[in-house]
């Protein structure tokens, strides 16, 4: 038992070496090199490793066909460890010691927050290919993960027509989770319901008995479970424990840290998960993924939601540098984005990289938990888009701010 | 007031030793440049730390106190820089008196502090759990700050994901401030302060008020008995120590433009620690020297180590204390002056 | 009454995972002096051996009993290897403590992967007054008292007690009557880890079995022993029993946030009251 990941990981580093040694020897031309910064031990690491085996799948795949504008791709991959400070030091080595032409950078948004400053001020181009609390409007970074009014404004409704309008909210006590929470208490607002409570937890919390109280006095028909990181996930187990059986709803549970396989069922029934990919999602085109990916990486625990971003994101920077004729100049690829119509048909479905933002629209699968803990998908959106920064004045084609918006702090208007 | 630089109290002394700290001064006065922007930087980047473990020296290894929550003075002072740059900007130099002011501020917390620990009589393994408690209590709050409420003026705290976008060190310079990006400038500015709070420091150790914090460590009912107040002896190396603590986080966040509450967190707590038991804490070069080679280890291993730097860090410091308790710096220096004096008495 | 018998039930709640974080580190920073900061590490320990156990096919109980075996034998190595040789050096034990958490951690991600599948809480729930309590936790409130009880019974009955206690008071003297010193710590550092193990085995039911998951006691299991003091059957118990009342007052008051920060200012006030501990200032009004 306790060798197989090893094995795998051993593997997967055969592999990787195959690939890029084979590929100088096909192409003459300079490679085309890739930075990648991610969690790959640490706290974060069970749900990040998937991004970087994603993004040596891509490489692999677009090597073993002519690579992009005739140039291989390398990858210059560092291991940030879940530490921040780890993002600002490999950050400024792979713009300046590695001379990297784009980099795919950070899990946390703590971890984003950290390198963008270094990004901006050395002229890099970052793809963020992770789902977030949205907001960031910022020229130099490249966002394909999912943003809030994608996965709230979608399944809010949707919960609240079919199980009632009383809505509680159990978040992270971090930026993540209280922007999430405004998100759903607007939702909620609008569309004629009401929240009967509200509660932030600290990050590391692992124990929830007065949590569970709270909830079972206030009688919701609604869950939103918005919590992050290992600890925290404890609560669906004790919860089920407590014989709490409200419907829940989430943005990042089963998308991100796949509970559902690592939790014995029920723990997770009745909850329902927006998300723009899961491995379970039932297309021809994710099949076909599926098994090239489980060919390169036999023993993948889980493809998730960021596994794909990362994935479909290296297939979107080759389109863009192909039409900006082999530059990988970031003013070049911008002005391709800047066209409007920058999309790619991923394992998930169509997806766009929208100018004014850079952020991208997405399909979104609704998830459903069963008892088994198997997934159905009662609902598809396709073609959602990140609107909210659009709508509220960011337009990276006219200025650029470099900065990170919220709800409560949108841009500023004029 | 020069000879005070050296003394009982620090390794190196003689003609060899300065020769040798002035060739080391050559070197990192010239190397940047033969070497790339990135390795200038990132120095930058270590001996913004160095200011910390120094600091942790003189209050650990000089005063036996060992303190746990460096990281929260750090801290302090790190968002202390980012809130008074972002509200009054950059203009005139004001970033430098916004890191003189922001390390204050961590001197007058530490005071504060200190008092209540110091006066309260709390020491050993005590001092150091209150210390963690104080710097995670710092973490935990600052991370709950990203609603907008949580403001000093224009800057917004912004939670766990950090306040980012402060502008760097600038110097005043007629037709314009010259903005110091982690680069040559930088380098150059941190290096001289290094030195500055190095010589500094040596020379504060081998005084009047070293030797009697020395004396409190070996054995502090005696320092007593001989009338010394113990607590203010203490109270003053934790003000100055934490002071430094500071100026690291003052420098750390105009270095990269940013500062999180992780900086305060339980690994970040204990790597001062490492640094300064690596080198060897009852010195100040062999602090100065180990926390550098760990820093710049520890980074090496996560670069070429992969998945087991964490592992071979791990072992490394286990290693070390079993192997040279007296530290890896200081242990064979020591050892060596031993050999070749063979009847002085340390 | 319904709301009293909620705080009760809270408090209780806390003074269980107070009481369980703490014995093991207790167990071996008062008897020995060494501040172990792998001691989350063993409780992560103890609950992978549990769950893995448990997938088996054996029953949770004997699962619990592999884990607290495990991180015990896991314990008395390390104390051979590394411990041992750090006695009288707190501040190094320190140190190379946390250097073996580091290797535990991420040793643990690199040979068994980023989680392990946890096994369901066993038992369903009472329904009282209008809110329903999981018989599991309730089982918990009652190991951790058993547990207090049966470590003052073994060190103030047993003969291993008694030889264990008179080491750490006078170990020379131990030694000249012809005590093994060596063994005795061996077997409390062991005790401490095997303690921490069963920690962990009993809350993994509960948890998200991750190798980062020790963490999550440490402060909590810190914050008891500092309060207590260094005598482990003295202090643990009541130090618990304050913190965990002042945890769920302010938890259930202002939230989890506002419990967390009340825990840790809770530590500060109460060290510089009693710089001693618990225990300390007992023993001085005993006289």
């Amino acid at each position: 038992m306790a060798e197989v990941p090893h094995r795998n990981r051993l593997l997967a580093a055969v592999l990787l070496a195959a690939g890029i040694l084979a590929a100088p020897a096909a192409h003459a031309a300079d490679p085309i090199k890739l930075g990648v910064l991610e969690d790959q031990s640490g706290d974060f690491a069970l749900a990040t490793i998937g991004k970087v085996h994603g993004i040596q799948l891509a490489a692999k795949e677009i090597n073993a066909s002519g690579g992009i504008a005739g140039r291989p791709i390398q990858l210059v991959i560092y291991d940030t460890q879940s530490d921040n400070t780890r993002y600002q030091q490999f950050m400024r080595r792979v713009l300046q010691r590695d001379k990297v032409d784009v980099v795919f950078a950070g899990f946390s948004s703590a971890s984003r927050e950290a390198y963008r400053p270094i990004v901006d001020q050395l002229n890099g181009l970052a793809f963020y290919n992770n789902q977030y609390e949205g907001g960031v409007c910022d020229s130099h970074v490249i966002v394909t993960g999912a943003v809030p009014e994608q996965q709230f404004s979608t399944l809010i409704p949707w919960m609240m027509q079919k199980f009632g309008k009383n809505v509680y909210t159990i978040a992270a006590d971090y930026n993540f989770g209280q922007i999430s929470a405004e998100w759903v208490r607007n939702i909620v607002k609008q569309q004629g319901g009401h929240m009967v409570g509200e509660e932030f937890i600290p990050l590391g919390v692992s124990q929830f008995s007065q949590t569970i109280q709270n909830i079972q006095k206030a009688h919701p028909d609604i869950l939103m479970t918005l919590l992050v990181g290992t600890a925290q996930a404890s609560y669906y187990g004790q919860a089920h424990a407590a014989g709490l059986q409200v419907p829940m709803g989430s943005s990042v549970n089963v998308g991100q840290g796949y509970e559902h396989k690592r939790f014995p069922p029920p723990t997770l029934a009745n909850m329902y998960v927006t998300t723009n990919y899961i491995e379970e999602v039932d297309t021809p085109a994710s099949k076909a993924f599926l098994g090239r990916w489980h060919a390169m990486f036999p023993h993948e625990p889980y493809v998730n939601q960021e596994a794909e971003n990362s994935y479909a994101a290296l297939y979107l920077y080759k389109q863009m540098v192909e039409r900006a004729h082999g530059s990988t100049k970031r003013d070049d690829l911008r002005a391709v984005i800047a066209k409007g119509d920058v999309c790619l048909d991923a394992p998930e479905g169509r997806m766009c990289i929208d100018p004014k933002s850079q952020h991208t629209s997405h399909t979104i699968y609704l998830a459903k938990v069963n008892a088994d803990h198997s997934i159905s998908f009662p609902k598809v959106w396709p073609d959602i888009k990140p609107y909210w920064l659009g709508d509220n004045g960011c337009d990276l084609t006219k200025s650029d701010p470099h900065t990170q918006y919220t709800p409560s702090s949108p841009p500023p208007k004029g | 007031m020069w000879r005070l630089l050296e003394g009982p109290q620090t390794l190196g002394r003689g003609r060899w030793f300065w020769t040798g700290f002035v060739v080391c001064l050559g070197i990192a006065a010239g190397y940047p440049v033969f070497v790339d922007g990135y390795t200038v930087g990132n120095t930058v980047y270590f001996f913004d730390w160095v200011f910390m473990a120094l600091g942790l020296c003189l209050i650990w290894g000089y005063g036996g106190a060992l303190s746990f929550g460096q990281t929260a003075f750090f801290g302090l002072s790190g968002y202390g820089y980012g809130v008074l740059t972002t509200d009054f900007g950059a203009a005139h130099g004001f970033t430098l008196l916004a890191l003189l002011l922001s390390v204050g501020l961590a001197a007058a917390f530490a005071a504060l502090l200190g008092y209540f620990l110091f006066f309260g009589r709390i020491s050993g393994v005590f001092l150091g759990i209150v210390t963690l408690s104080v710097t995670l209590v710092c973490e935990r709050f600052m991370s709950q700050t990203a609603g907008p409420e949580w403001h000093v003026g224009a800057a917004r705290l912004n939670g766990y994901n950090g306040m980012n976008a402060m502008p760097p060190l600038t110097l005043p310079w007629s037709g314009g401030d010259i903005v110091l990006f982690p680069d040559i400038g930088l380098y150059y500015l941190v290096l001289a302060l290094l030195v500055l709070v190095y010589l500094a420091l040596r020379m504060l150790v081998n005084s009047r008020f070293g030797n009697v914090l020395v004396a409190i460590r070996e054995n502090p009912e005696r320092a007593e008995m001989l009338g010394y107040d113990v607590r203010l002896y203490q109270l003053a190396a934790f003000v100055i120590g934490s002071a430094l603590a500071g100026l690291s986080g003052a420098l750390y966040t105009s270095w990269g433009q940013y500062i999180t509450p992780s900086s305060m967190g339980l690994n970040a707590a204990a790597l001062p620690i490492v640094w300064v038991a690596v080198g060897g804490r009852h010195d100040l070069t062999a602090t100065l020297v180990g926390t550098l080679v760990v820093l710049a280890g520890f980074q090496a291993l996560t670069i070429y180590g992969s998945q087991y730097a964490l592992v071979v860090m791990g072992a490394l410091l286990v290693a070390t204390v079993l192997l040279a308790p007296r530290g890896l710096v200081a242990g064979p220096v020591e050892a060596l002056l031993r050999r070749r004096r063979p009847g002085s008495a340390r | 009454m319904a709301s009293l018998l909620n705080l009760l039930y809270q408090c209780g709640d806390s003074f269980a995972f107070l009481v369980l974080s703490a014995l093991g580190l207790a167990v071996i920073f008062g008897m020995m002096g060494v501040i172990n900061l792998a001691h989350g590490e063993f409780i992560m320990c103890g609950a992978m051996v549990t769950v893995s156990v448990a997938r088996l096919g054996l029953p949770l109980p004997v699962a619990i009993a592999c884990g607290a075996l495990v991180a015990g034998v896991i314990g008395i190595v390390l104390e051979r290897l590394v411990i041992r040789h750090l006695y009288g050096r707190p501040l190094d034990s320190i140190v190379a403590t946390w250097g073996i958490s580091l290797i535990a951690t991420q040793g643990t991600l690199i040979l068994v992967g980023s989680s392990l599948p946890g096994v369901g809480t066993p038992f369903t729930s009472v329904s009282l007054g209008g809110n329903s309590y999981p018989v599991y936790r309730l089982l918990l409130i009652a190991v951790a008292v058993a547990l207090l009880g049966a470590l003052y019974l073994l060190f103030n009955v047993t003969r291993y007690g008694t030889v264990a206690r008179a080491t750490i008071a006078l170990p020379h003297m131990a030694e000249a009557l012809g005590v093994d010193t060596g063994r005795v710590y061996s077997l409390t550092f062991g005790l401490g880890a095997a303690l921490a193990g069963l920690t962990g085995g009993l809350y993994a039911p509960t948890m998200t079995i991750v190798p980062t998951m020790g963490g999550t006691f440490l402060m909590e299991a810190f914050a008891t022993v500092v309060i207590g003091g260094t005598d482990v059957f003295i202090g643990t118990a009541p130090a618990a029993a304050v913190l965990g009342v002042v945890k769920a007052l302010a938890t259930s008051w202002e939230g989890q946030l506002i419990g967390q920060v009340a825990l840790l200012v809770a530590v500060i006030a109460m060290v510089r009251v009693l710089p001693r501990g618990v225990s300390g200032w007992l023993l001085q009004e005993r006289g």
